[in-house]
């Protein structure tokens, strides 16, 4: 499966001045990132994943395993990883090495709410999603990214108030990659009505 | 007001009781519009809660009456220490890492103000990161929870797919 298909990593200047410069922290926005016949595998492979509901008090939807359940999507997650570390760590200045991933299927009612994956024993760098094509596109699941500052009068990395500044559309072979920090404040709006079907999960060193 | 229909519904221990019906849909009626009256606040940092808030709600007969309630219900001499009127509309949520812990072992009593129930609006109590007790969204109702140190709570996002959702809670701290 060939990640790096798409003509736009050709040009590592071009792609380091979109993501430095997007708002409101950078962040990268690939569409049609996969062939058709690579996202055909793709979504082969997927379909032998078995997926469970997840809920606390911050989201609700239905995920695969932390671990893989099938080899050949641990073999997924291990090549896409290994294939878009080097040019990830190039675009971002940061060295990454390895991505984790899961499957998210997001029905009516699911939700993420607003957080920033920010958290420093992780030690996540760059957290991505990667949309699928779905039989019943769905109604909401926007990535929404804010804007907001660090409460300095707080101990914890408490946030100030927020305001949207990008709603990112779940379309279907769409990859959105961002800077984990601690401002990276993001949700992922309610599905109201269909199926939202991602790959996410994030770049470690 | 009316009385409890009955003892209650023990969940778990003593510290968790959900009683129906504790007051009328007249008083919660009076109660939501004296605290609108008051003027709702929102609040405004998403990665802890979206909602509205009135402190100090002006209806001091209900809040007489329920730490009576609370009192009874929990054979201890209760005190009123805070209140504080929450509204949750479609979209709206808090979080359990905005919510405080407490030394002591305070009680907090979480009276169902709204005017209807709203499916999987519920108020989830846990108890070092496990939840132990479920209030659902049930008008009338009244909840009291033994809080502790290790003892903190959320409120469930309210679905947009409920576009007209109005949840409304008076919560009480009481030692």
């Amino acid at each position: 499966m060939n990640w790096l298909q798409h003509r736009i990593w050709a040009d590592q200047h071009a792609l380091q001045q979109t993501w430095r410069a997007a708002t409101p922290f950078p962040h990268l926005i690939i569409d049609d990132l996969l062939s058709d016949h690579d996202l055909a595998t793709l979504v082969e492979i997927l379909d032998e994943e078995p997926v469970e509901f997840a809920t606390t008090d911050i989201y609700a939807f239905d995920a695969t395993a932390v671990v893989p359940a099938t080899s050949a999507f641990a073999a997924l997650r291990e090549q896409f990883g290994a294939s878009l570390a080097p040019t990830l760590s190039l675009l971002t200045s940061t060295t990454v090495q390895r991505a984790d991933m899961r499957a998210y299927a997001y029905r009516p009612g699911h939700y993420l709410l607003p957080h920033t994956d920010y958290q420093p024993e992780q030690q996540r760098v760059l957290a991505y999603a990667y949309y699928l094509p779905t039989p019943d596109a769905p109604d909401g699941g926007e990535l929404e990214l804010y804007a907001c500052a660090l409460d300095s009068t707080s101990s914890n990395d408490a946030l100030g108030p927020a305001r949207l500044v990008q709603r990112i559309e779940p379309r279907p072979n769409r990859c959105v990659i961002f800077e984990v920090r601690p401002d990276s404040l993001h949700q992922v709006n309610e599905v109201l009505s269909g199926l939202r079907l991602s790959l996410a999960g994030w770049f470690y060193p | 007001m009316t009385s409890p229909a009955g003892p209650g519904t023990l969940v778990g221990a003593r510290t968790a009781l959900l009683l129906a019906e504790a007051i009328t849909p007249a008083v919660a009626a009076a109660a939501r519009q004296a605290i609108a009256d008051a003027g709702w606040q929102r609040y405004a940092f998403i990665d802890r809660g979206s909602y509205e808030f009135v402190d100090a709600p002006p209806i001091p007969g209900l809040l007489t009456a329920m730490v009576a309630l609370a009192s009874q219900q929990t054979g201890r001499a209760l005190q009123l220490q805070s209140a504080r009127a929450l509204r949750l509309r479609a979209g709206d949520y808090i979080l359990a890492h905005h919510d405080a812990f407490h030394e002591g072992m305070p009680i907090e009593l979480a009276l169902d103000l709204s005017a209807e129930p709203i499916a999987n609006a519920g108020v989830y109590y846990r108890r070092r990161g496990q939840v132990f007790f479920v209030v659902p969204s049930q008008p009338g109702a009244v909840a009291l929870v033994e809080r502790g140190p290790a003892v903190n709570c959320s409120h469930a996002y309210v679905s947009k797919r409920w576009p007209t959702a109005d949840v409304q809670r008076l919560v009480l701290l009481l030692r």
